[in-house]
């Protein structure tokens, strides 16, 4: 039997990335922005703090760059401007994906925010041609690996008192490495099954070989 | 890095790590499926919807249309997938379940060998075309037809599919609509309207104590299966009904029955009237509201004569007889078997006759009700319709013919001769989602959105006295830009035939959009025409209601061939399955690959043959034979079976397709009903599928295995399910709980 992990909304579907018959309300620009500002409060980012309760995995790994439609600053925004990493990627707490943010949600911010640069006049030129950048996957586990980011940030961001929230990046740094001090994201820890191995074993994951594949 | 890339000095690194961590060392060897990065693509949305999260699946309600019985569906969907699919709890059809056929539902969406372009012919190949160029042709073609010289086959129909099909039909002015198909309750139907006045009535399994089935395999292919099943799982709880299935091969319902009795195809009619011989002469139930000629045929089937007619032990008719009187209200059903002869009328009317003289009318079987709007009612199909098409094809009476949701070319027996006369036909257009064995005679070939892709509503042809109107809705964006909806196609003819009423619909979905607004209130419960129409596509179904009818027992006379029963030819038995249907499925890996319910042979055709039969033509098991009939033969590997009846030969639908119809089905075993005789049902002109005499002979063996799951019939000792001989029971344990 299904559980229904959602009310059907009976809708024809409407990701907007698969087109709709539906019209689209247009981005509340404004309220958008104060959001963010609200968030932004809310997450004022410390440096640079251990994780409580937590062994960081070992291991490192330099994987090839790979280049993106849009050279993407993640210092700018996580180092410089201090935004929460779970503010972008806000699915992470919530499903197996961390999420790529939603076109949307970039234009929340730079429909106003440093329109001049070649980089938003790009990003401007997608969201005006309905269609979101194709970004070129950079972590990546075998199909036959179920990672879930859900159950990691539970353990390590929500169910530990200890963690400010404003760190949360230290965390993301387990398996991401300090990606706020990159632009584009690059692959900085190996993934491999031994790297999470040795994790689970130092953290008390479980080690059942179901966990991970199913 | 890939794994060839580690050199011979990391390598040796790794290896003398040793000791500490051994274990691990080979998790950290990157692995050669991890895959590289940058080489997918992670695509965001654009504008997410507020409950859609990455990730997490969404469930979306729809029908399935793997086989004519409507049951709703749930499909989840991620990412803009569709993943899986269970049933809708909410539909009366199916209450939440779902088939293997429903399940492999998701493989003929995605499946590789669906056709991605219109088509037309040039000359003897068929080429890939544009959407205009079809269209204009088939306007082209009917331009100035008239209406007798064009036809339209399609499968079961209904809802505004039906609707749009009917004004199609009409606006070429004409009436020939055949319905075909083979897997169908014909017979029974048209008994139902003679002596009940109702064609679909409402079978109570779970008010029955007892049941007595000729070969209605309702937990398989009889009626609709997945509503049966929870009706008969009712049916066996406090306190468990008894069900007796007599048929000449065992059905998977045969196979969960308490008494299994074989029987000569063709001798049915005999056992239900020797049954009811004995309800009156030996059980005191009374006949009087019979017709005077069915009071004496009953009369002539003594015990004597019903063993003569039956082979069937005496004990065993006088032991039915008394169960059914005993475990009453009781139900007799018929099926495939019981009315796939010349007289299959009469076998299935005898066992309507055990209804009525066992009072089941009224009790066990109901008015269902009448669907309310006539013009969306569903539309069965039957083998007459395929019969009487083969004739007017020889007799070169159509121009043009359309061919929707029917495979006639595969499921027509070759002795009718429908693949020659469709020479006749000038001009064919087949609606498909896959190349089949009817695309390839095709002038233009229109492919077809999935059930996943496409919208649709669909009114069940078996619903338990409600009205429900199921909603196909897509359950993600077309993977192919080049198919098209049924009802979108047949909405662009109906303009292009400059059809002014619809020409204000921009599309199918505009058109049941439009339909639904225009639904009465009194169904809308007070909401918004906006939130109706959302509130039905979450649900997937609204009750419209039925209009209540009431069964009215008429006195219908027949007679009953007496020779039936013990001429001993061989017989050949095309039994259908739950799995491959009748045929349409043996492209779906997944039912390939899942063993047959009985046999539990996987990818290939088998012939169940009786041990003492398979004695006399000397072969075993996974030998090669050959089946002859007057009109055919086929050579098969010989499946050796108790569950079958000593004089028949049984060879399940579904394989033996053209190369044609997909990598997964091709050089695929047999098709048993190609070499059916061309006999009908004298009264229906149903095929009579139960009723083709043959020949079985060794035939040379191949190298080729019978691949069988599981493999022994016995325990080998193992105890699994113990037993004990009743006497030995009684005296040692359970003496005071014997009756
Ligand atoms: S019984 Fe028919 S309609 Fe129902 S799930 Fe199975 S294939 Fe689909």
């Amino acid at each position: 039997m299904s559980v229904l992990q959602h009310l059907p909304l009976g809708r024809f579907i409407e990701a907007a990335s698969r087109g709709s018959r539906q019209t689209k309300q247009t981005v509340q620009v404004s309220f958008i922005v104060m959001l963010l500002m609200a968030a932004m409060a809310l997450f004022s980012a410390k440096v640079n703090a251990e994780v409580p309760n937590a062994v960081p995995p070992e291991g490192s790994y330099s994987g090839i760059h790979v280049e993106q439609p849009i050279e993407f600053p993640h210092d700018t925004h996580a180092d410089i401007n201090e935004i929460n990493c779970m503010y972008c990627h806000t699915y992470a707490r919530r499903s197996k994906v961390a999420g790529i943010p939603p076109t949307s949600k970039c234009m929340g911010c730079h429909s106003v925010i440093a329109t001049d640069k070649p980089r938003i006049q790009k990003l401007t030129e997608y969201w005006e041609n309905k269609q979101p950048p194709l970004w070129n996957k950079v972590h990546d586990v075998p199909d036959f690996v179920h990672f879930t980011h859900e159950k990691h940030i539970k353990r390590f961001v929500i169910d530990n008192e200890d963690l400010e929230v404003e760190n949360v990046s230290e965390v993301c740094a387990f398996c991401h490495g300090e990606v706020k001090k990159m632009t584009v994201a690059d692959k900085v820890k190996p993934l491999t099954m031994g790297f999470c191995q040795r994790c689970h074993q130092a953290n008390d994951g479980p080690s059942d070989c179901w966990h991970c594949h199913k | 890095m890939s794994f060839s890339k580690i050199k011979r000095r990391d390598f040796l690194k790794i290896m003398g790590w040793g000791g500490v961590g051994a274990t691990l060392v080979g998790c950290d060897l990157p692995t050669t499926v991890t895959l590289e990065e940058g080489k997918e693509k992670v695509v965001s949305y654009l504008m997410p919807e507020e409950y859609v999260i990455p990730g997490v699946g969404v469930w979306y309600a729809s029908t399935c249309q793997q086989c004519p019985s409507g049951c709703g569906i749930h499909g989840r969907v991620r990412e803009g997938r569709v993943l899986k699919l269970e049933g809708n709890p909410a539909s009366s059809v199916n209450k939440g379940r779902l088939c293997q056929m429903g399940q492999a539902s998701l493989q003929a969406h995605y499946n590789p060998d669906r056709i991605a372009k219109p088509k037309i012919r040039r000359g003897s190949s068929l080429v890939d075309a544009t959407w205009e160029e079809a269209y204009g042709l088939i306007a082209e073609k009917t331009a100035n037809i008239s209406g007798s010289k064009f036809a339209w086959m399609t499968g079961s129909v209904s809802g505004h599919q039906s609707v749009l099909l009917q004004a199609y039909l009409e606006s070429i002015g004409s009436g020939n609509h055949f319905v075909h198909e083979t897997i169908n309750n014909a017979v029974w139907a048209k008994v139902c309207q003679d002596m009940l006045g109702d064609s679909n009535p409402r079978i109570r399994l779970d008010k029955a104590q007892s049941m007595l089935s000729f070969g209605a395999d309702f937990l398989g292919t009889w009626g609709s299966p997945l509503h049966f099943s929870t009706e008969y799982a009712k049916f066996r709880t406090s306190p468990r009904g008894t069900l007796i299935q007599v048929e000449p091969n065992m059905t998977l319902t045969g196979a969960n029955a308490d008494l299994w009795v074989a029987s000569r195809p063709g001798s049915e009619g005999a056992l239900a009237l020797g049954i009811a011989n004995q309800l009156v002469s030996k059980q005191g139930l009374s006949m009087s509201g019979l017709p005077n000629s069915v009071q004496s045929l009953i009369r002539s089937y003594t015990l004597d004569e019903t063993v003569t007619a039956t082979g069937v032990d005496a004990d065993r008719i006088a032991d039915i007889a008394a169960t059914l009187k005993r475990r009453s209200p009781s139900v007799v059903l018929a099926g495939a078997s019981a009315q796939g002869h010349e007289h299959g009328y009469q076998c299935v009317a005898a066992a309507m006759v055990l209804n009525v003289i066992l009072g089941n009318i009224g009790k066990t079987i109901e008015s269902n009700g009448e669907f309310a709007y006539a013009s969306m009612a569903p539309v069965s199909g039957n083998t007459h319709s395929l019969v009487s098409f083969s004739q007017a094809a020889a007799d070169k009476r159509f121009d043009v013919v359309f061919f929707s949701g029917v495979n006639p070319v595969y499921t027509a027996p070759k002795s009718l001769g429908l693949k020659e006369s469709l020479a006749n036909i000038p001009f064919k257009v087949v609606f498909s989602h896959f190349n089949d064995e009817t695309t390839a005679m095709a002038d233009v070939v229109l492919p077809l959105a999935s059930t996943e892709e496409d919208w649709g509503t669909h009114v069940a042809p078996y619903q338990a006295g409600v009205g429900e109107i199921s909603i196909q809705q897509p359950l993600m964006e077309p993977l192919s830009t080049e198919t098209r909806g049924f009802g979108d196609i047949v909405l662009t003819l109906l303009k292009k035939r400059k059809e002014t009423a619809y020409e204000g619909f921009a599309d199918y979905y505009a058109y049941l959009r439009n339909a639904f607004s225009t639904i009465p209130a009194e169904h809308k419960n007070g909401a918004s025409d906006e939130q109706f129409w959302t509130d039905v596509l979450a649900a997937g179904l609204i009750d419209v209601g039925v209009k209540k009818t009431s069964l009215k027992v008429k006195g219908v006379e027949f007679d009953m061939p007496k020779e039936m029963g013990n001429s001993s030819a061989m017989i050949l038995a095309p039994s259908a399955r739950l799995g491959f249907w009748d045929g349409r499925h043996a492209n779906l890996p997944w039912l390939q690959e899942a063993p047959d319910q009985i046999s539990k042979v996987v990818w290939d055709s088998w012939a169940e043959l009786h041990p003492s039969t398979a004695k006399k033509i000397g072969v075993k098991e996974g030998d090669m034979v050959k089946i002859a009939s007057a009109s055919g033969e086929i050579n098969v590997k010989v499946y050796i079976y108790k569950g079958v009846h000593p004089d028949v030969i049984a060879v399940p639908l579904g394989q033996g397709h053209d190369a044609g119809f997909s990598r997964y089905a091709k050089d695929r075993g047999v098709n048993s009903l190609s070499i059916l005789d061309p006999k009908v049902d004298k009264m229906t002109g149903e095929l009579a599928l139960y009723s083709t005499n043959v020949k079985v002979t060794k035939a040379a063996k191949t190298d080729d295995v019978l691949v069988r799951f599981g493999g022994s019939e016995t325990q080998v000792g193992r105890k699994l399910v113990s037993t004990i001989p009743a006497d030995v029971y009684e005296r040692t344990e359970g003496g005071d709980h014997v009756a």
